[in-house]
């Protein structure tokens, strides 16, 4: 194989080589591309660094500087004294640069060393330079940046921390209502913007907008509660509140604090309910009076004074009956349930009457009680802790007594074993039969008694038979109730035995089921109760329970009237602030729909009278300089690329047309018949891309314009790169078909120089070459003429 | 010896030269004519093959010219002289370069070359327009610096293509006159494609008749002219004996008019 390829390579150099006019053209084409592509560098060169040069002037170089501190013109001076020395102490190895003047205002551009370009400098720039007379803003130019818009205040954080771990960011930061990212390279640039893209891709918000009137109390809390139910539905897995920044705004938190005060004491404000009379009707805001501690009753038309309670309804039922609270005096205090309407600060006409709920006696009481429980608890704990230690020697026993009931259970069936073989034999005694035959003698000597009786009546002497035979029946009857006493022994024995080992069996299983107790695990759980209950013992609880009883006793001395002036004076404070409430966002994952969010928000918010929208998370704001460094160089890639299109047509034109115009003829002398028909028409297509001249063209056309394209660095736009050399052939291709009338030769020359018996490369550098268009072609060809 | 066997040439549809044949002695005058268009260019251009024939032979001296290679054609080349109608000369050089030209790129010394060249142009009488451009020369002029180009390579074959189809009537005459006197005085052969009919009655050992790229008729004048057998000869006859005022027997022959 290496030696098939030596072999074409020696035979391509010997073959193409050998001519010298295919050197001069190898030559031309290293000379027409080092031209063109140096053309080409040099005109986008001078370009980029005329605009380069222009924008430098005005803002310094790209990168040059990071901050421009814009200062009132009467007070430049000293802006410039005061920029100079915070530089020098802050900054050291910083520089500084007067800028242009602008509408009064004098731009000076501050260069950062590398050093001090981190977070927590550009965080702090504010405060930084805050000693700067006449400073009316600071903006930061440090390149490459990229500087990200209409990020929600709550979205900040989250952004920023995401960005950070993207490769090529330097850090990120908070620059007003911006997010501004530095860029390591500019190189990484496009890279980042990418990835910026890519992340800003993957969230979006849910605004939640409420119509005018209907907006929630407390959006910041509201918000976080759609966040979390969002966030507990499986399919969304991440959702923020992002309304506000809680990190940065501060007022803001303040503000929801102040109303979920004002909704505390709000709860426990005396509610009074006002049952109107007839032909009554309540309207919000309507002062209804009640007697308090005014020793007597109201008067239609008499002044309101300070010892009567005063109630705002507050809202109004379906009913008619008002719902109000006590905004003077005390519901506590109340004398009379009779209500008069107060017009002007005059008691009106009687319209209704009212029943008062006071939550904090309530409440008081509740205290109380609990202060009451708090003192028992060092008792509990001491009768807890006791029974733990009787529970834990219980435990300590256990064992023991397990094992004392098992060698018992052993004993008992030892026992058993005894009684089974004490009483075995008797057992198998056949008593019945003795007891029979007892029977039978015992009948026959008290036969033989009645006999001997009568006997005797006859004979005396045989008295003392009957008495022995009398005797004999006793004893007959005697070992008959032993053997009946036998007997029993034996079926106590029997029913001993039979007891024991029920016992002995239901022992062991229940001793089986003692053991499967776990004692340590039961013990750990002992010493962690003693553990709490000592903790419990622990707690001062005479301080919480004073404590208690103090706000037991507290809370119901809280007066009505305190509670609205409070609520009153809170509501001046928020009605002041600027707090998001028509319009809730919530950042979610770009896969979450408002389809899906909808019920989950409804569901929170109680109805459905809002409106959703999804909106991005953020946008990348072009920035200026980085888009004009980056259009100035996408204007220095196409000024090149057109200068190399420009030059391939020119080298094309000048020096290769005569070329293609000499292969055409003498490929034309020499044509092969004609097709006829679609033939000839397939075969003139054909002809339009194949023939030699064609190929020729479209060659060295794709060569110069690729290479001046590659080495002077050019581009075209909506041209790829493998574009570049089919463009440089489809010009060859048109030059080609056009050679002719581009470049005419004399036939009648060039065949005048065949028949005299020159060689191709001489008819070309006498006849045709010189007979062309100037060009760099002619300028090598001429050299080596020998008719110049 | 020049012998041409069976030549063919087509150009796409148009069949220009067909089993042309055609045997030529050293030192022999060829004239071929026949109507415009009936390939008598075409075939001249083969024998040095300006116009690559399709197939056919053209021995020279025992040497296929068709089968050489291009160094060899080249070498060739040097020794057949070709005169064509529109004179082919090359516009920027001067008379005498373009004499030059083919001498000095076959490798004489340019020294030699431009004697050489001197020498042709004196023949043909230029000998005070060396240095004009063709463009300072006559119709007339330039062929003769045409003729003086073929000449100096003092060749063995002399081709000419119609040289005198371009001129008008009073410059024919002039360049006639050259042609004569070298096919009269020089021993190379020449083949030559004129209409001039005094000229090919004068000069021609032979005479060859193509009609649509074939050869209808060949022989001396004094055969083809007294007695033709083609039409086209029958209608050259037609033609000397309308324009002499005489019968063609009367002047068929080589010399005749001289």
């Amino acid at each position: 194989m290496a030696n098939i390829l030596t072999k074409t390579r020696k035979t391509f150099v010997r073959t193409f080589f050998s001519s010298s006019f295919n050197r001069d053209i190898v030559m031309l084409m290293i000379v027409s591309i080092a031209i063109g592509s140096s053309l080409a560098s040099l005109v986008a060169m001078s370009a980029n660094s005329y605009f380069s040069e222009t924008i430098s002037t005005l803002v310094g170089e790209y990168g040059e500087f990071d901050l421009l501190i814009n200062v009132r013109e009467e007070m430049k001076e000293n802006g410039n004294v005061q920029i100079e020395k915070v530089i020098e102490q802050v900054f050291p190895g910083g520089k500084l640069k007067e800028g242009p003047t602008l509408n009064g205002l004098t731009s000076f551009l501050v260069g950062l060393p590398a050093q001090y370009k981190t977070k927590q400098t550009y965080e702090t720039m504010d405060s930084i330079f805050g000693s700067v007379p006449g400073r009316s803003g600071i903006s930061i130019m440090t390149e490459p940046r990229i500087t990200l818009r209409a990020v929600p205040d709550g979205a900040k954080s989250t952004i920023i921390e995401q960005i950070m771990h993207i490769d090529g960011v330097l850090f990120a930061f908070r620059d007003g209502g911006s997010v501004t990212v530095i860029i390591q390279s500019l190189d990484k640039s496009s890279y980042v913007n990418e990835e910026i893209k890519k992340l800003l891709g993957q969230y979006h918000t849910i605004d939640i907008a409420f119509p005018v009137g209907g907006e929630p109390e407390n959006s910041m809390r509201l918000g976080e509660q759609i966040a979390n139910a969002i966030q507990e539905e499986k399919a969304a897995g991440y959702a923020q509140s992002v309304s506000v920044d809680s990190k940065s705004n501060d007022m803001v938190y303040m503000v929801s604090s102040m109303i979920e005060m004002k909704r505390f004491l709000t709860a426990f404000a005396t509610k009074a309910k006002i049952t109107p009379v007839t032909g009554v009707s309540f309207i919000i805001g309507d002062s209804i009076a009640f007697q308090g501690t005014a020793p007597n009753a109201l008067i239609t038309g008499v002044p309101l004074d300070a010892t009567n309670i005063l109630v705002k309804v507050t809202a109004v039922e379906g009913d008619g009956s008002a719902e109000g609270m006590v905004i003077q005096g005390d519901g506590m205090q109340v004398a009379s349930s009779q209500g008069y309407r107060v017009i002007n600060s005059v008691i009106g006409d009687p319209v209704g009457t009212a029943t008062f709920q006071n939550p904090r006696n309530e409440l008081g009481k509740a205290l109380k009680e609990t202060g009451d429980l708090v003192l028992q608890i060092p008792k509990i704990a001491q009768n807890a802790q006791n029974m733990a230690g009787v529970a834990n020697n219980a435990l300590n026993n256990y064992s023991g007594s397990i094992t004392a009931v098992e060698q018992t259970l052993s004993s008992l069936a030892s026992a058993g074993t005894t009684i089974q073989s004490a009483t075995s034999g008797l057992a198998n005694l056949d008593t019945s039969a003795i007891q029979l035959q007892l029977t039978n003698s015992s009948h026959a000597v008290g036969s033989l008694v009645n006999t001997l009786q009568i006997v005797r009546v006859l004979n005396p002497d045989v008295s003392s038979s009957v008495n022995e035979l009398t005797a004999t029946q006793q004893n007959l009857t005697n070992l008959q109730n032993t053997l009946g006493a036998l007997d029993n022994v034996a079926a106590d024995a029997r029913q001993a035995r039979s007891a024991i080992d029920n016992i002995v069996v239901n022992g062991n299983s229940m001793v089986a089921n003692l053991r499967a107790f776990d004692v340590n695990g039961a013990r750990q759980t002992l010493t962690e109760a003693g553990t709490g209950i000592t903790q419990l013992q622990q707690f001062n609880t005479p301080l919480v329970a004073a404590q208690l009883q103090y706000l037991a006793t507290a809370v119901p001395n809280l007066k009505d009237e305190e509670i609205s002036r409070s609520i009153a004076l809170m509501d001046q404070f928020i009605a002041g602030q600027v707090i998001p409430s028509q319009r809730i966002q919530i950042m979610t994952k770009s896969s979450i729909t408002t389809e899906f969010a909808e019920p989950i928000i409804s569901g929170v918010v109680g109805h459905n009278n809002f409106s959703l929208y999804t909106s991005a998370v953020g946008i990348i704001e072009p920035d200026p300089r980085g888009e004009v460094m980056v259009i100035l160089t996408q204007v220095k890639a196409i000024l090149a690329g057109m200068v190399s299109l420009i030059a391939t047509i020119i080298f094309l034109t000048l020096d290769h047309t005569a070329v293609m115009t000499v292969i055409r003829r003498k490929r034309i002398v020499n044509k092969m018949p004609q097709a006829k028909g679609w033939k000839r028409m397939l075969q003139g297509i054909k002809n339009t891309f194949t023939v030699p001249e064609c190929l020729y063209g479209m060659g060295i056309g794709a060569l110069i314009l690729t290479t001046t394209f590659v080495l002077s660095g050019g581009g075209i736009p909506y041209l790829p790169w493998i574009g570049v050399p089919f463009l440089g052939a489809a010009m060859g291709l048109l030059l080609a078909n056009n050679s002719e009338k581009i470049s005419p030769i004399s036939v009648d020359e060039v065949t005048a120089g065949e028949a005299l018996g020159l060689s191709f490369d001489e008819v070309m550098r006498e006849i045709v070459i010189p007979n062309g268009r100037p060009g760099l072609l002619q300028t090598l060809n001429r050299r080596k003429m020998k008719f110049k | 010896m020049l012998i041409i066997k069976d030549l063919y040439k087509q150009f796409g549809s148009l069949i220009a030269v067909n089993g042309f044949n055609l045997s030529i002695t050293t030192g022999e005058t060829v004239v071929l004519m026949g109507p415009s268009g009936c390939g008598k260019s075409t075939a001249i251009r083969t024998i040095n093959r300006l116009v690559e024939p399709d197939h056919g032979s053209i021995m020279l001296n025992n040497s296929n010219i068709l089968a050489m290679d291009p160094d060899e054609l080249r070498e060739v080349r040097k020794r057949i002289g070709f005169v064509f109608q529109h004179f082919n000369l090359i516009g920027r050089l001067s008379a005498l370069e373009n004499v030059m030209l083919g001498l000095v790129m076959s490798g004489v010394k340019r020294e030699n070359a431009k004697s050489k060249a001197t020498e042709s142009l004196i023949k043909v009488g230029l000998e005070n327009h060396l240095n004009h451009k063709p463009d300072q020369l006559s119709g007339g002029q330039q062929q003769r610096v045409g003729i003086a180009r073929a000449l100096a390579y003092e060749p063995d074959i002399m081709l000419w293509d119609e040289p005198t189809a371009s001129l008008d009537p009073i410059l024919v005459r002039e360049v006639l006159v050259v042609m004569e006197d070298l096919a009269r005085y020089r021993a190379s052969t020449m083949i030559v494609v004129t209409h001039e009919l005094p000229f090919a009655l004068r000069v021609a050992d032979q005479i060859v008749l193509m009609d649509n790229g074939k050869i209808v008729e060949e022989g001396e004048p004094s055969q083809v002219f007294v007695n033709p057998v083609s039409d086209i000869g029958k209608k050259y006859k037609e033609l000397i004996e309308y324009q002499m005022n005489t019968s063609a027997q009367s002047l068929a022959g080589k010399g005749q008019l001289i």
